[in-house]
């Protein structure tokens, strides 16, 4: 079995997603599983833009997971995903 | 206190980004009464009852940015664009700080113990056996309280072995320290001007939002649309409230339309330096014990119910007093804005006559986004020679004005520190006795926040964020978005 390859995870830290509660997801030390966050490399990034769309559904904070953005963010659900990313 | 991470905080973050951005876009007159609508559009899921009745909070959440006293001056038939249009003519009168929103109150119920469905009627019976009132009794094989005789000690549920016994508190009444939060007749939240010492725990404690700061925003942002000269004065505590450096405030600042930026820590060094002086004098005098004055909570605290304490405060002003005249010294024309996490700095801003404007961090948050400004974005700018005060940055923290004392103190190991870290009921009752029996210390350090000001009812992120992202605790931060979020701090 090869080596599994980790998950990038880029944490938005715009203004606009820190402000609204973005700035509680750097916690990620304490509320993640470490399982999990042996399983990601995560950062903290400038504005990944999901706040400038107009039409967009969700609302800041948002967290891109592998390449895919994610919007309304919460330790709640970046922990489910992250544990459903990592092992996938 | 209410967690800072919730709904109420996010919704007032978003109504006042979008009244900035329409304030700045020159658009607010003509679309301030459909903001509510479309804050809260018809697809939403209400978190109230219904979303017309979210729709009417967001209006009074307006109201209160524009510094509007929606206690006395609402009328459900005027509309938020007059209010708007004489916002814009004159700035409001700043006291009362505080102001409530009676249709939003929930009339909590009186607080009680009760015991819940996990009491498993137990043989050995904790709470019956310490009950002072005799007010548990047994039926159904489980406990009971009698809500007429108890008194709210709380002792059966500290020795319920099930955690059966659960406390539901009033929240505002619970977090005020001064008891000036009461219920009127119909059940209302309403405020005793006369106690109220304008801390803000109980806007940050409702978490119907019933309580709102009647903010200072406007007169701010007034002041920098007709680009007059201000200057920021940033309080200690603003390292950490946003995702970038203190060089990369003051850059964004610049950027958002303030002409200078001052660190407040340059105020508190003086502040530091004239304690240490009294401090001494009185010591050698064997005046006896003397208290910090930067807190302006506890200044009211201490005029209002305290006078005794009077002469016990230090004579110096706030850091925030001396970086004002520090400013209007270097710059007379300039307009001086105080931007912290304090919603009693007005109230000491109106005394003191040089600050002709106080902002929080969260209303600073709000302007930053209706500017498009990004902390992390920014250039680092020139802090200037910080030498002389950057200990001061250490005002912000629980601990943080007696250590910055005493290191301006000849005979440091000689002076006891008493720190009182945040004033709630039980310690205003502990220092109502000072008057009595005094307190055995020679320094003691008062903060109304508990941790210090980086707890403040202005803030954007929670304490625990705050010290990550703060310059003394590198070690803390998780070191890759530690790296990537406030950049290279060398």
């Amino acid at each position: 079995m090869g080596k599994k390859e980790r998950v990038s995870v880029k944490i938005c830290v715009g203004t606009a997603c820190f402000v609204q509660g973005g700035a509680d997801l750097l916690l990620y030390n304490e509320f993640l599983d470490p399982v999990v966050l042996g399983g990601c490399d995560i950062e903290g990034v400038s504005c990944l833009g999901g706040c400038k769309d107009p039409n967009a559904k969700d609302r800041p904070p948002y967290v891109q997971i592998g390449g895919v953005i994610h919007g309304d963010m919460t330790q709640e659900k970046l922990c489910k995903l992250l544990a459903e990313a990592v092992h996938a | 206190m209410l967690e800072l991470n919730n709904q109420y905080t996010v919704m007032k973050r978003q109504v006042h980004a979008e009244v900035l951005k329409a304030f700045f876009a020159g658009t607010l007159e003509q679309e301030v009464d459909a903001l509510p609508i479309k804050i809260i559009p018809k697809a939403r899921i209400a978190n109230r009852c219904c979303i017309y009745k979210e729709r009417a909070m967001v209006r009074y959440r307006i109201m209160a940015l524009m510094g509007i006293n929606i206690e006395t001056e609402d009328d459900e038939l005027k509309s938020l664009s007059s209010y708007v249009s004489e916002v814009m003519e004159k700035d409001k009168h700043v006291a009362p700080i505080l102001t409530t929103i009676s249709t939003a109150c929930s009339s909590c119920p009186p607080d009680r113990y009760l015991i819940s469905e996990a009491c498993r009627g137990c043989f050995a019976r904790p709470c019956l056996a310490n009950c002072p009132k005799d007010c548990i009794t047994f039926s159904n094989g489980q406990a009971h309280i009698d809500d007429a005789r108890c008194i709210r000690c709380g002792k059966c549920k500290e020795v319920c072995p099930f955690h059966a016994v659960v406390h539901i508190p009033v929240p505002c009444e619970e977090a005020c320290p001064v008891n000036a939060v009461k219920k009127n007749e119909e059940g209302f939240v309403e405020i005793d001007y006369q106690k109220c010492i304008s801390c803000g725990r109980c806007a940050m404690s409702c978490p119907f939002g019933a309580i709102v700061e009647r903010s200072g925003v406007m007169p701010v942002v007034k002041m920098l649309k007709a680009e007059e000269h201000v200057t920021a004065l940033i309080a200690p505590a603003i390292e950490g409230q946003f995702p970038g450096t203190l060089a990369q405030i003051k850059q964004a600042l610049l950027a958002t339309g303030f002409s200078s930026v001052m660190e407040v820590s340059q105020g508190a060094e003086t502040t530091s330096l004239h304690e240490a002086h009294e401090l001494n004098e009185r010591k050698s005098e064997g005046k006896g014990y003397m208290t910090t004055s930067c807190c302006p909570a506890y200044m009211e605290l201490v005029d209002k119910h305290l006078p005794f304490l009077g002469e016990r405060r230090s004579s110096a002003l706030s850091p925030m007093g001396y970086a004002a005249e520090e400013a209007k010294k270097a710059n007379p024309q300039t307009k001086t804005v105080f931007i912290g996490p304090c919603l009693a700095k007005r109230v000491e801003a109106v005394k003191l006559k040089t600050i002709d404007g106080v902002l929080t961090f969260s209303e600073l948050a709000s302007l930053f986004i209706a500017k498009g400004v990004d902390v992390r974005e920014m250039e680092k700018a020139d802090l200037g020679k910080t030498d002389s005060f950057e200990d001061c940055r250490e005002f912000a923290l629980s601990g943080g004005v007696a250590s910055c004392v005493l290191s301006r103190y000849a005979k440091a190991d000689e002076v006891s520190v008493l720190p009182i870290n945040g004033i709630d009921k039980k310690m205003f009752r502990t220092m109502k006795i000072w008057d009595k029996r005094q307190p055995e210390a020679d320094l003691i350090e008062v903060m109304c926040c508990e941790g210090g000001c980086i707890n403040g009812p202005g803030v954007v992120v929670k304490p625990s964020v705050a010290l990550k992202l703060r310059g003394g605790n590198k070690a803390a931060a998780p070191v890759k978005a530690m790296r990537s979020i406030v950049g290279a701090r060398e």
